[in-house]
């Protein structure tokens, strides 16, 4: 049964995939992360979400943050969202420390209230077009429609997020994400919600909407299979503090066919990373 | 064609499925109730028959009580209440009314406004406002009319100061603990835009906090409505163009007794009126479109 359906799907991922992998001329990081403390004051506790941690992002890169649920990989984007300063440590975005938010970073919450409920599907991705770029409307609710038939919500227009499903809403903010063409995606677990078989669309559109236009993405996860279906590059954060235990290039020549031998191998040293590192639950 | 004659064959007891292997057939999801039953089932036609009947005891109890300088009857409350409203008495006084309200709701609406937007962008506008609603909040508008007769002498200025001091205090309360409960995430997707200032303000904080806004809008109407009234009352003759208090004033001095209960009568179907219609149409068009409702 697995077979079958992962037979089925090769030849798309194999083109997709010999199609992203061009290798790229040394450049400067688009994004350096440099020794990154992040912490939350809290007024009874100090919470250290991450604690020194360095990766850069260049141009182009995919690159998943695995780790463990609460290992401040959501700090993390916030921090470079520019919605957390860091305690220690900078990120630099063209080189420049990041002191704000700005368009040039789109980000997908994990969370579920991030669409503007007074606001429908449509009007949700025409206010961030809008308040982005200097279009006119009728173009701007084309090319809204247009996204929203690309995340499989045609005909959801007009609905306001209230009566959306979970996974719809964060459906339309990738769509949301998207129409802005930021220099870099920041995506937080975006497609957790989804049920297997339309996270599996999710992720092959997502693929093939980054070989359309080669953005930047920087992906969370904390599913090992999502992080090597997806990513160029992975980077394996352990829990509290996180801390960046691990890092991996994804082979190039080994597609990211999750029965390729290469991935297989890639996959099960990465969850023995993750479990070494994790707590000791007793049931 | 099918369900009529599945009712017929309508198995009696529960086993019978279980023996027979035949499945019972599932209940009617829809059953048609009585016209009678369904009338009854609306609010507003039950809320109608509790009216009829007060009304009914109104008219009973005044007719044996039979004084009409402490209870006129029903009938003629309406009488004299469409009486002086046909020559344009009553609707005179209640257009006067209505106008102060609408200057000082306004007036009370941007300074709450002013003053959260403070609140929300300075540490000492935070202050400011928790201070203030602290203190004002507790006074009774009423009280403060002495001393707006003293600062503004008589007159609609007077009136106006007590009614923007009842608006704006529990306004401007209600602004901000919606402007504060706006949750992170949607803070984070404004400014994310690049929006700050007033852009932030008006895109993203009003709206989202429009839930409490409307509820400030609500108690503002209320307290403002209730003031006007009182002050008008206390400032009797010499308020210039008269009002609805006003004008229960000079009824109670005439003794026209069913006048002043015409009076009363409208200054209910106003304040059904503004809930009812226009705070419940508002409430239709956004909270309740948007999922939002508190
Ligand atoms: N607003 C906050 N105030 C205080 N502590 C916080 C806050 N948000 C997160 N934390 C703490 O910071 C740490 C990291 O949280 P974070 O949300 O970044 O985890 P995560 O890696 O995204 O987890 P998950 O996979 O479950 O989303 C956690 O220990 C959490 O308790
Ligand atoms: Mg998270």
């Amino acid at each position: 049964m697995n077979a079958t359906v992962t037979n089925d799907e090769t030849p798309l991922m194999t083109k997709d995939l010999a199609a992203l992998h061009t290798p790229a001329p040394p450049q400067e990081p688009l994004l350096q992360v440099r020794g990154v403390t992040l912490r939350y004051n809290t007024p009874e506790y100090l919470v250290t979400a991450t604690y020194k941690v360095s990766f850069d992002l260049n141009r182009g890169d995919r690159l998943v943050l695995l780790g463990p649920s609460g290992c401040g990989k959501s700090t993390l984007l916030k921090a470079i969202g520019g919605h957390i300063r860091p305690a220690e440590g900078e990120i630099l975005l063209h080189g420049k420390a990041i002191t704000r938010p700005g368009t040039d970073r789109g980000m997908v919450f994990q969370e579920f209230d991030q669409l503007l409920p007074w606001k429908t599907a449509l009007e949700n991705i025409v206010f961030a077009i809008r308040n982005t770029r200097r279009t006119t409307r009728a173009e701007v609710v084309d090319e809204a429609g247009t996204l929203l038939k690309k995340v499989n919500l045609g005909g959801f227009e007009h609905s306001y997020p209230h009566s959306l499903s979970g996974g719809m809403k964060q459906r339309v903010a990738i769509a949301r994400c998207l129409a802005v063409h930021s220099a870099i995606i920041l995506m937080d677990e975006p497609f957790a919600s989804l049920d297997a078989l339309t996270r599996r669309k999710m992720q092959e559109d997502l693929l093939a909407l980054w070989s359309e236009s080669r953005f930047t993405m920087l992906f969370v996860t904390h599913s090992v299979e999502e992080a090597l279906t997806l990513g160029s590059r992975v980077i394996i954060l352990s829990s509290r503090p996180g801390q960046v235990s691990a890092e991996f290039d994804i082979d190039i020549t080994a597609h990211n066919e999750l029965s390729n031998p290469v991935l297989i191998r890639l996959r099960e040293r990465i969850s023995r990373i993750l479990f070494k590192d994790a707590p000791e639950y007793s049931i | 064609m099918q369900a009529p004659s599945a009712q017929i064959s309508l198995p009696g007891p529960a086993e019978s499925s279980l023996n027979t292997g035949v499945p019972e057939p599932l209940p009617r999801t829809t059953k048609k109730l009585s016209a009678t039953k369904r009338l009854f089932l609306i609010s507003p036609v039950r809320k109608a028959l509790l009216l009829a009947a007060l009304a009914i005891f109104w008219q009973v109890y005044a007719e044996m009580l039979n004084n009409e300088l402490v209870l006129p009857t029903f009938t003629s409350t309406v009488t004299a209440f469409l009486r002086s409203c046909l020559d344009g008495e009553l609707t005179n006084n209640i257009f006067n009314s209505l106008k102060i309200l609408c200057v000082a709701y306004s007036m009370g609406i941007v300074f709450a406004g002013l003053l959260t937007t403070l609140a929300v962008t300075t540490r000492i506008g935070t202050d400011l406002l928790e201070l203030c609603t602290g203190m004002f909040n507790l006074l009774p508008a009423i009280a403060l009319l002495p001393l707006a007769l003293l600062w503004f002498g008589l007159g609609y200025a007077s009136i106006i100061f007590v009614m923007v001091h009842s608006v704006i205090w529990p306004l401007s309360l209600n602004i901000y603990a919606g402007f504060t409960g706006v949750s992170p995430t949607l803070r984070m997707v404004g400014r994310g835009y690049g929006l700050s200032g007033p852009g932030f303000i008006f895109k993203i904080l009003v709206p989202a906090a429009f839930p409490h806004i409307l509820t400030g809008l609500k108690i503002g109407w209320a307290f403002s409505w209730r003031t006007l009234i009182a002050a008008e009352l206390v400032f009797g003759t010499s308020s210039g163009g008269g009002g609805i208090g006003w004008f229960i004033f000079e009824k109670k001095n005439q003794l026209e007794i069913a006048e002043l209960f015409s009076g009363l009568m409208a200054i209910i179907i106003i304040g059904v009126l503004v809930e009812n219609f226009f705070f419940k149409t508002l409430e239709n068009r956004t909270i309740q479109k948007w999922g939002m409702k508190l």
